[in-house]
């Protein structure tokens, strides 16, 4: 059965007696949502993790596939943790992030292209030297990787001097 | 840098000289800034902070900036709240973690706070209403900063920032108001519904969330990307005279109409401001709003704008504590507040001059 609202699947079931009349009311999450109908609370011997994601479907909206699951390769932020919390993790999320961000930033903004100062220097954020060296530093600290953690510094040290 | 002189002495931003300075309080521009080759703040872990901060830090120096670095770490609850009160640091910061700070200016009148949501927030406060003069400042100090840092940008986004509410130019343009009269017809409800249908907002004196106590407004741009820096700041400069001109009309007709009245609100808030022995700081709001806009007025004569100006800020909690030198509880702040406006009032002086004694 088709959602009453939109075309989706409906997954909301509800029917009510009024005066004699039976109606009934068949809506999609998201839309029965917007109706202000909570749909029913996930049985309570589910696994934890799907309580978490139904949780966090409830209070920033459903993402489809992959933009949910998407991260970032320099700051291992996801998007869904960007949905929750509201800021980003790097300069770099703008770019893993683009598909999601840029509707968002277009709602906020009624643009989505920069009119104004520009510094002098400039380096995309996904080619930061530095930015790359410390998602590095982060992982061969993180693996107990001490001699890689020392070159890695050694690296920043020599980025910073350079500079 | 020595926070407990900070109560012997006010910003310039509240000299309540400049134009319009009878409605506009100051004119405030801040910019959001990262560093390209770090996390955000909230993604740093405190050694990649302490590294911003060191990187930071030395860029103001390379630049000759003269501003007194205060860290935020091992500052005490009542020190942090005293910076917030004066507008020098945000409730971000003051509540944050980590290794964090500030760099204040001679004047307080410029400040760059390190590992706040971004990476730097630098800010130009002046007195009145002088929004060209405050971005030609703040330009040529970030442009001083950028010669040092490298900082996170992309040609089609702009300069990024920890949240997209932000990104673009990093700019928040705003303007502090005192709209007594506009608060007092409730005309300020379609003020503000107007302001928001062009996308400016509107914050109380301590910023998001905070009460307009004291009739006190603050109106700033929301769209960062999209429109350069002089443009949101024209769309400000454009709407701000027509809202004064409605705070003066208000005012003309309040007087007009019923001057013995307006006249006796004012003196009696006078009166109690000079005579009180226990007051809260809501009715301190109250009652200096109304003593502001009778000097405005031309209603009470032996007061300096300047001074009640300072009132609204050395009458808060972590002034009031520092002044007194101890902590103290509200009933004892009441008290301790009643004296302090007692003393200033019947000086009739601003803290500089005493001071200078």
């Amino acid at each position: 059965m088709t959602c009453q609202r939109c075309s989706r699947e409906a997954s909301v079931h509800l029917s009510e007696t009024v005066d004699g009349t039976r109606r009934e009311l068949h809506l999609c999450g998201p839309c029965a949502r917007k109706a202000g109908l909570a749909p029913p609370d996930p049985p309570p011997n589910a696994a934890l993790e799907a309580i978490v994601d139904h949780l966090i479907v409830q209070h920033v909206g459903e993402l489809v596939g992959e933009l949910a699951r998407a991260s970032c390769p320099l700051c291992g932020q996801t998007f869904m943790e960007f949905r929750t919390g509201g800021r980003l993790g790097c300069p770099n999320d703008y770019e893993a992030f683009a598909r999601g961000l840029l509707p968002l930033v277009r709602a906020a903004h009624g643009a989505s292209r920069h009119v104004g100062k520009s510094p002098r220097r400039r380096t995309p954020p996904g080619k930061s030297p530095g930015l790359r060296l410390r998602a590095r530093l982060r992982e061969a600290i993180a693996r107990e990787d001490y001699e890689l953690a020392a070159t890695l510094r050694d690296q920043l040290r020599q980025e910073d001097a350079d500079r | 840098m020595n926070l407990d002189a900070l109560t012997r002495t006010s910003g310039e931003w509240l000299r309540g000289t400049g134009p319009e300075s009878d409605i506009v309080i100051c004119s405030r521009i801040r910019l959001a800034r990262n560093l390209a080759d770090f996390p955000f703040t909230n993604r740093a872990s405190d050694a990649e902070k302490t590294e911003i901060e060191r990187v930071c830090r030395s860029a103001m120096d390379k630049a000759g900036l003269e501003l007194d670095y205060q860290s935020l770490v091992n500052l005490g609850p009542l020190d942090r709240q005293l910076l917030v009160e004066r507008q020098l640091v945000s409730r971000e910061l003051s509540n944050g973690d980590g290794p964090r700070g500030v760099a204040i200016g001679p004047r307080e009148n410029m400040s760059v706070m390190i590992n706040e949501e971004d990476h730097l927030r630098i800010q130009v406060m002046n007195s009145g209403f002088s929004l060209p003069d405050v971005w030609e400042q703040i330009n040529d100090l970030d442009d001083r900063l950028e010669e040092q840092l490298h900082y996170a940008f992309n040609p089609q986004l702009g300069y990024l920032t920890a949240c997209p509410t932000n990104v673009g130019t990093g700019i928040r343009v705003g303007v502090m108001l005192h709209l007594p009269a506009l608060a007092n017809t409730k005309q300020i409800e379609k003020v503000f519904r107007a302001l928001h249908k062009i996308n400016l907002a509107v914050r109380g004196l301590y910023g998001e969330g905070t009460q307009a106590d004291g009739d006190f407004y603050q109106i700033s741009n929301q769209q960062t990307l999209g429109k350069s820096e002089r443009e949101l700041i024209r769309n400000l400069s454009d709407v701000i005279p027509q809202i004064i001109s409605y705070e003066r009309q208000a005012r003309q007709e309040w007087i007009g109409q019923r001057r013995q009245h307006l006249h006796d609100q004012v003196s009696r808030a006078y009166g109690v401001l000079k005579t009180a022995h226990t007051i809260s700081s809501s009715e301190t709001m109250h009652l200096l709003s109304s003593v502001r806009m009778g000097i405005n007025l031309g209603l009470i004569d032996d007061l300096e704008i300047r001074t009640v100006n300072e009132l609204f800020i050395h009458t808060q909690p972590a002034h009031l504590q520092k002044i007194q030198g101890e902590s103290l509880e509200v009933d004892e702040r009441n008290i301790a507040r009643a004296g302090y406006i007692r003393r200033r009032l019947l000086d009739g002086r601003h803290e500089d001059e005493s001071a200078d004694e």
